[in-house]
């Protein structure tokens, strides 16, 4: 299995466990995950994320077969062309991760797409977590709502070279992100991090709407339990060349890796 | 390395739970596997006032199968709130219905608003002496401490029921929900009455639920169940860690894959991970029969 949603370090309103390269391989081993896309839990509330890069980078580092690691950068911050030079030049990273609420911009600022546009020049994956805590979590000092689908929309509308995953998004059956005939580019798909299957099958919904490819596994680990999505790949009804591709196959083509190296 | 717990915990017991620590511990090397029964502590059937209520009760119990949940103790609630006496006793009568359609499956929790005192207090008589209900299911209408709710207190204690209660611990104003009840509101309940049996609902989907464990530190008749959608990592080792292992009951509130994932997930041994799953349930309805 690839997951294409999980972190490392600290984050700022809540101790993580297994946060660190070698706790997390630990946790990937207990759960059969082969392999993961990790970028830095500090980087969503430093306001310089660079600095949370270079932790990721040093704690990959013992890591390169298991963990690959993503960027992450705020279009609203200083430097953030040459700190996407560093991370893909210097430290091997393979994508760049945002945090538009988090980080005080919006999806639509021609700045935004001006870094995934950038991003995309160097073959990178971008990679948008709608959630990052459940908002009736969220301590005193913040509010962070989740990242409207909406303005997803018009980034991916915007930028049709780019390739995008959408991290621990829920109702896309209901957007115009799920919907047939949308008029959007194939350039995105989900993780099914937070994604019904008991209720609504919104997960059986967008393999038959979006195809099968477009799925992926990411369990937001370690701020989540592994475990809840693969409850629901054991919950849905689909064939297991399908439940396969979820796993790992969509991944290894949408990042460009292999489950086993 | 494999979670101990999981090992113990059969694929008809408990769906297909090892696939989670498959690749540490391959099925065919660990022991036989030896049932243990998995009960809901925590969930609801639809309101008939849904059309579609038959299919979404349908699909709890096609949920619980694919996923090895043996029992569900279930409410129904009122969708107005305040609930009012009429519209507690239908909701209640629709469980019994469905503790007859799925007998041995359905366990029911009788819903009633407190603020009517005697309607309330006769609702939970016919629930629990005559339709078999095993507890009583507390909303929001009214904060736990607030005087009007000791009458229905009280009487589960005469009876040796469980009451689950509603709750949530939130730094942002709810506005919807202004009687919520957290962890500190059973603390202070229990303080009065130690008795009590009260069941802080979905520590996974009431807030701050580190708050809520601290809060319930020192309130031993108090437990929690594990339900909810919030799939933050340690929360169930945190509540047995703080609270005991005998205080944690697994529920889902409908959110059946988080909080089954969420259980198989949580590093348990054995023993613990069944009173969860069953055991301490059990214990608590075991009081009522005895």
């Amino acid at each position: 299995m690839i997951d294409v949603s999980a972190y490392l370090g600290h984050f700022a309103y809540r101790q993580l466990r297994h946060n660190t390269g070698s706790s997390l391989v630990r946790l990937m081993d207990r759960f059969g995950i082969a392999r993961a896309v990790v970028s830095s839990a500090a980087s969503i509330t430093y306001r310089s994320p660079q600095s949370g890069n270079e932790e990721v980078a040093a704690e990959v580092e013992a890591h390169r077969a298991r963990l690959i690691p993503f960027a992450v950068l705020s279009p609203a911050y200083a430097g953030w062309e040459d700190d996407l030079k560093i991370c893909q030049e210097q430290f091997g990273m393979r994508g760049v991760r945002l945090y538009p609420n988090w980080h005080n911009y919006k999806l639509q600022d021609p700045r935004c797409r001006n870094l995934v546009n950038a991003a995309t020049e160097r073959g990178m994956t971008v990679s948008i977590p709608v959630r990052v805590e459940d908002r009736r979590q969220q301590g005193w000092l913040i509010d962070i709502p989740d990242v409207e689908l909406s303005e997803i929309t018009d980034l991916i509308r915007a930028c049709p070279k780019a390739r995008f995953i959408i991290q621990n998004a829920s109702g896309v059956a209901g957007s115009a992100l799920g919907r047939r005939d949308n008029g959007l580019p194939e350039n995105y798909a989900f993780d099914i991090a937070r994604m019904s299957v008991e209720f609504g099958n919104e997960i059986g919904n967008l393999l038959a709407i979006l195809g099968e490819d477009r799925l992926l596994f990411g369990t937001a680990m370690p701020f989540h339990y592994p475990g809840l999505p693969l409850a629901k790949l054991d919950m849905l009804k689909a064939s297991s060349a399908v439940k396969e591709k979820i796993r790992s196959g969509n991944a290894e083509r949408w990042l460009g890796v292999q489950a086993q190296q | 390395m494999a979670n101990s717990g999981l090992g113990q915990i059969s694929r008809r017991s408990f769906g297909v739970c090892l696939g989670a620590a498959g690749a540490a511990v391959p099925l065919a090397a660990a022991p036989a596997p030896k049932k243990v029964k998995v009960i809901d502590a925590h969930s609801h059937l639809a309101n008939h006032s849904n059309p579609n209520w038959a299919t979404a009760d349908r699909q709890l119990i096609d949920a619980a199968d694919a996923l090895g949940i043996d029992q569900l103790i279930c409410s129904i609630l009122t969708p107005q709130r305040p609930a009012l006496p009429t519209g507690f006793r239908q909701c209640n009568d629709w469980v019994a219905e469905a503790m007859a359609r799925y007998p041995g499956r359905i366990l029911g929790y009788c819903f009633v608003n407190p603020g009517f005192a005697e309607e309330a207090r006769d609702e939970v008589t016919r629930c629990i002496e005559k339709l078999g209900f095993v507890g009583v299911k507390l909303y929001n209408d009214y904060v736990a401490t607030e005087p009007v709710v000791r009458p229905i207190i009280e009487q589960c204690i005469r009876l040796r029921i469980p009451i689950l209660h509603h709750a949530g611990h939130t730094y942002w104003l709810n506005a919807s929900q202004p009687r919520i009840s957290d962890g500190g509101t059973f603390a202070e309940v229990a303080k009065q009455y130690p008795e009590a049996m009260i069941i802080c609902a979905h520590i996974a989907g009431g807030g701050d639920w580190e708050w809520t464990v601290k809060a319930l530190r020192n309130a031993p008749s108090v437990f929690i169940d594990t339900s909810g959608s919030v799939p933050d990592e340690g929360t169930v080792e945190m509540a047995v860690k703080v609270l005991g292992a005998d205080r944690v009951l697994f529920g889902c509130d409908m959110s059946m894959t988080a909080s089954v994932g969420r259980i198989r997930s949580a590093e348990l041994s054995t023993v613990d991970r069944n009173k969860i799953l069953s055991g301490n349930i059990e214990r608590i309805l075991s009081l009522r029969r005895a």
